[in-house]
This record gives C-alpha cells, sequence and structure tokens, in this order.
C-alpha cells in the first residue's frame, strides 16, 4: 500500500535535505575563510564570522523539526535511524561552522601584511582542500546511504592528521623572527581547526554507517593509546 | 514433528497427545505460598484454519515466563487467531481446526483427555471489548470463576480484593462492590476483567487488544498494569497498536498473511528489524 504517511514522509526528506544542505554552507564558508587566509582579507574573514548565524540558525531550524517529528509522528525503524542521525548531522555541521569562525577570526591578529612563509602557507592550503573534500564527500555518503564511501573518510582524515602534524613541525622549526613564529603559532591553530572539521567529517560518516547498518561504531578510535592527534 | 491427528469432542482436528494418559495442567502455583511466576508456552509448526482458510501458517514461537510478548501485523493477518490457540478458544468456532503442537512448560495442550477448562483457568484472556457479567455486581464478576473453585466466605472476600488490588482498581471500587459491574467506565471495565482473569491465579494471560475500546489514560493505566502483572504471568498481548508494543513488550512477533516474519526483542524489531517486510510494517508504508 504505497502512499501511506505521505505527510510524515516529506516532513522527513526535508529535514534531511535541510540538515545536508547545511554541510553544504560549511563548505561555502571554508572556501571563503581559506580564501581571506589566503589573501589575508580581513574584510572577508568577518563576513565568515558574521555569516555564522546563518548556519547556526539552519541547526536551531534542523534541531526544531526533529523534536516536531519525534513527538508528532514516532518514527521508527530506519525512519527512527535517520532521525537521530540527523540530530548528529546537523550538530557536526554547527561545530564546522564553528570551526570556519575560529580560523577566520585568526586573520586580523596578523593583518594584511602577515609574514607568510609560503611552504606553511602551501602545506596550510593542502590541508584545507583536504577538509573541504572530506565534507563534500561526507554529504555525498549519507545522501546516498554509501557506508564504503563513509568509512572512506578515514584515509582522507589520515591525510589531514599528517599535515597537521607537519605544519606543527614547520611552525616550530621556522625560525627566530617573532612576527614570523607568531604567524605560524596562528597557522598551527588554523590547523587545529581544520583538523576539527575533518573530525566532524568523520563523524557525519559514521552516522551514515549507522544509519545503514543499525549499528553505531566509532571508524576510528583516537582514545586508544598510540592514537595520534 | 508429525504425529497422528485426531478428531476432538468438538469437531476441532487437533495433534495427537504423545503421552497416551489424560492429562490436566498443573495447579496453580499461585496457590502455594510461593510468589507465582509465569510458565513458558511453546508454539511448534502451529497451523490454524478456518474451514479451507489456513490462517495460521507453521509458526513456532517461544513465549518465555515473566515477558511480555506482543504480536503485531495487519488486519487478519492471523495474531487474534494465533493467540486464541493458545487456550484452545480457536477451535469453538465451527469448522475452525488447527494443527501442531503448543505445550505448557511441559504439558501438551492439546493432548488427548486435556481438560480445556483447566487449560483456560491457566491460560486466561482479556479482550478488546470489556466483557463484565452484565448482571453481576464488581465483586461477583471477580468472584464468578473463584466460586467455580471452590472459594467461599473469608477466603474469597480476601482473593476478590487481592485481585483487584492486581489489577489495580481495588482504591477505585472497594467502597462499591455491590454496584453493577457494568456501571465502570470503560478503563475500569477492562481492569474488572483482569482482575476476573487474575482472581483464577492463572499462569499466562492472553489479552487481545486490551486497550483498543479505551481512552488514552485508561490505555496507560492498563499499560502500567501489564508492566506488574508480568512480575507474576507470561503475558501475550495481540496489539495494532504499535508505540503500544513498544511501550509494554520485551519481544515482539510480527505477523503477515499468517506466517510469524520476525520475532526478536521489542529494541530491535523497532529500531533495526532484520526482515524488509517488517520494515515496511512498522515504518507504515503498508498496513
Amino acid at each position: 500500500m504505497a502512499g501511506t504517511r505521505q505527510q510524515f514522509r516529506e516532513q522527513l526528506a526535508h529535514l534531511e535535505a535541510q540538515a545536508l544542505e547545511g554541510l553544504d554552507m560549511v563548505v561555502a564558508t571554508l572556501d571563503r575563510a581559506l580564501e581571506s587566509l589566503q589573501q589575508r582579507d580581513i574584510e572577508l574573514a568577518l563576513i565568515v564570522v558574521n555569516d555564522d548565524d546563518r548556519i547556526d540558525g539552519r541547526y536551531l531550524e534542523v534541531h526544531q523539526g526533529i523534536l516536531s517529528l519525534l513527538a508528532l509522528q514516532a518514527p521508527v525503524a530506519t525512519d527512527l535511524r535517520v532521525v537521530a542521525a540527523l540530530l548528529h548531522v546537523i550538530k557536526h555541521v554547527e561545530r564546522m561552522g564553528d570551526q570556519c569562525v575560529n580560523i577566520a577570526k585568526l586573520i586580523p591578529l596578523d593583518g594584511h601584511e602577515a609574514p607568510v612563509d609560503e611552504e606553511l602557507m602551501r602545506q596550510i592550503e593542502r590541508m584545507g582542500l583536504c577538509a573541504r573534500s572530506q565534507v563534500v564527500q561526507s554529504k555525498h555518503a549519507f545522501a546516498e546511504r554509501d557506508a564504503a564511501l563513509a568509512e572512506d573518510l578515514v584515509r582522507q582524515d589520515d591525510e589531514i592528521d599528517r599535515l597537521n602534524r607537519d605544519i606543527f613541525r614547520r611552525a616550530i622549526d621556522i625560525g627566530d623572527e617573532p612576527d614570523v613564529r607568531e604567524w605560524a603559532m596562528h597557522m598551527t591553530l588554523v590547523a587545529r581547526c581544520l583538523e576539527r572539521i575533518g573530525d566532524n567529517a568523520v563523524d557525519v560518516g559514521e552516522q551514515t554507517a549507522f544509519v545503514v547498518t543499525g549499528l553505531f561504531r566509532e571508524f576510528a578510535d583516537a582514545s586508544h593509546v598510540g592514537a595520534r592527534p | 514433528m508429525n504425529p497422528p491427528e485426531t478428531k476432538s469432542e468438538e469437531g476441532t482436528r487437533v495433534e495427537a497427545s504423545r503421552s497416551e494418559a489424560p492429562q490436566a495442567p498443573a495447579p496453580p502455583r499461585a496457590a502455594t505460598t510461593a510468589p507465582a511466576t509465569g510458565r513458558r508456552v511453546a508454539l511448534e509448526g502451529l497451523h490454524a484454519y478456518y474451514g479451507d482458510q489456513h490462517a495460521v501458517k507453521g509458526v513456532d514461537l517461544i513465549f518465555e515466563p515473566n515477558k511480555v510478548t506482543a504480536i503485531i501485523g495487519p488486519s487478519g493477518c492471523g495474531k487474534s487467531t494465533l493467540v486464541r490457540c493458545i487456550n484452545r478458544m480457536h477451535e469453538e468456532i465451527t469448522g475452525a481446526r488447527a494443527d501442531g503442537h503448543i505445550s505448557l512448560d511441559d504439558l501438551d495442550v492439546y493432548g488427548d483427555g486435556v481438560d480445556v477448562i483447566s487449560v483456560r483457568r491457566v491460560i486466561g484472556m482479556v479482550f478488546q471489548k470489556p466483557n463484565p457479567f452484565p448482571t453481576m455486581s464488581i465483586f461477583d464478576n471477580v468472584a464468578a470463576g473463584l466460586k467455580l473453585t471452590g472459594a467461599r466466605g473469608g477466603d474469597l472476600r480476601r482473593k476478590v480484593e487481592d485481585s483487584l488490588r492486581g489489577a489495580g482498581l481495588w482504591e477505585e471500587v472497594k467502597d462499591r462492590l455491590d454496584s453493577p459491574g457494568l456501571g465502570l467506565s470503560g478503563g475500569q471495565q477492562q481492569r474488572l476483567c483482569i482482575a476476573r482473569a487474575i482472581a483464577v491465579e492463572p499462569e499466562v494471560i492472553l489479552m487481545d487488544e486490551p486497550c483498543s475500546a479505551l481512552d488514552p489514560v485508561a490505555t496507560l493505566k492498563v499499560e502500567e498494569l501489564i508492566a506488574e502483572l508480568k512480575t507474576r504471568y507470561t503475558i501475550v498481548i495481540v496489539t495494532h497498536n504499535m508505540q503500544q508494543a513498544a511501550r509494554v513488550a520485551d519481544s515482539t512477533a510480527f505477523m503477515l498473511d499468517g506466517e510469524l516474519v520476525e520475532f526478536g526483542p521489542t529494541q530491535q524489531i523497532f529500531t533495526n528489524p532484520k526482515d524488509d517486510r517488517t520494515e515496511q510494517y512498522v515504518t507504515g508504508k503498508f498496513g
């Protein structure tokens, strides 16, 4: 009997679309944050900071929609797992938006004439592209219910983690010039933000696997002995 | 398990008992001082028919003691028929018959010589619509079955009070025990029927959509009662209300077209069912 609970299905599909659009918003915000970093564009950085209200608004919108759906439609089985997963996904969207804001807030500290180390900047750029790619992939994996694509995020995250360590070492070895050292310290903070965005994308991937399999498991245990940041 | 079939006195074809000697269900354990516990009910290859209509098709299922098992499924899937086979109510319908094996612990419920009345005393039933005896008072509704067991006087009054307390109704009716049972609200009448069912100290309680005629408050009271009753009885509940199954049942069985599609912990059925047909049903895609 097709067509039953049509209104519920439309509401759930709408909520999922809203949450996944949140990931698109993160990608757009991340692009701006990275561009403002490369161009040392303080005005663009301020736009990134102010624009975070849109992502926060999306979080509240989806969160409220999920509460209403739970209260009014009592979803079960796969529907319930999707709803629970969306609650996590939208939280990760909000966190990733905050990380973009954290990056943008560092840019005015060094000004338009920041003493850039080209090698370090190239590493940041590569890391930014990796993080962006992870967010895009996490969205596709969720939308397509592709657990293999979701788990592949771990591979990309390893690359981000490696770059994060390289950037840290480069910052330590960057020399004695105080302005350069301060800028490099800020770049380690940017790298940390990008690394966290990558982690959030992996978390979205774990929610995809939960929806598909019904079992939640961490793809990689960051808390075990020997795990690297 | 394909023993020869015989005709019962009621004309219902049932599986022959494995033992030759007539049997009767063991006396209710609640009669002793030890706290009562439910008994295990096992269905093996159960088939049920209405004439040519095959209503239950080879169901194997175990109802564990002191657990609530819900049976869900769309209308006509055979869930009520299955439950009515357990206490041999199914055979009361003209042309109806059942094959297979149902055991209550070690007792073959359909065994030769098994006393049907005794089976129904040990396996009580609560129906969809509250059905108190219309001409009887609240007290007599509960006492009716007890009198058949020989209870009299103070013993009878104590057992009636215990049963009404057990059904969560005593405080509401203790000052009007002589009033007609039909004067109670629908929810109270249903709890009166539950009191009547537990008065004769059964070990298994079958509930066939016990809340479908009740309002939400009365429904919640019955659900709370079910949670209390399971400490003493094995409970099987047929329900169309999936949220009710999710709230009250430890295990849930999903039936479709007379077949048992899936049986498992209720949490699994409602969060991660293994069979796609279960998924389709509980998410409302059909039914």
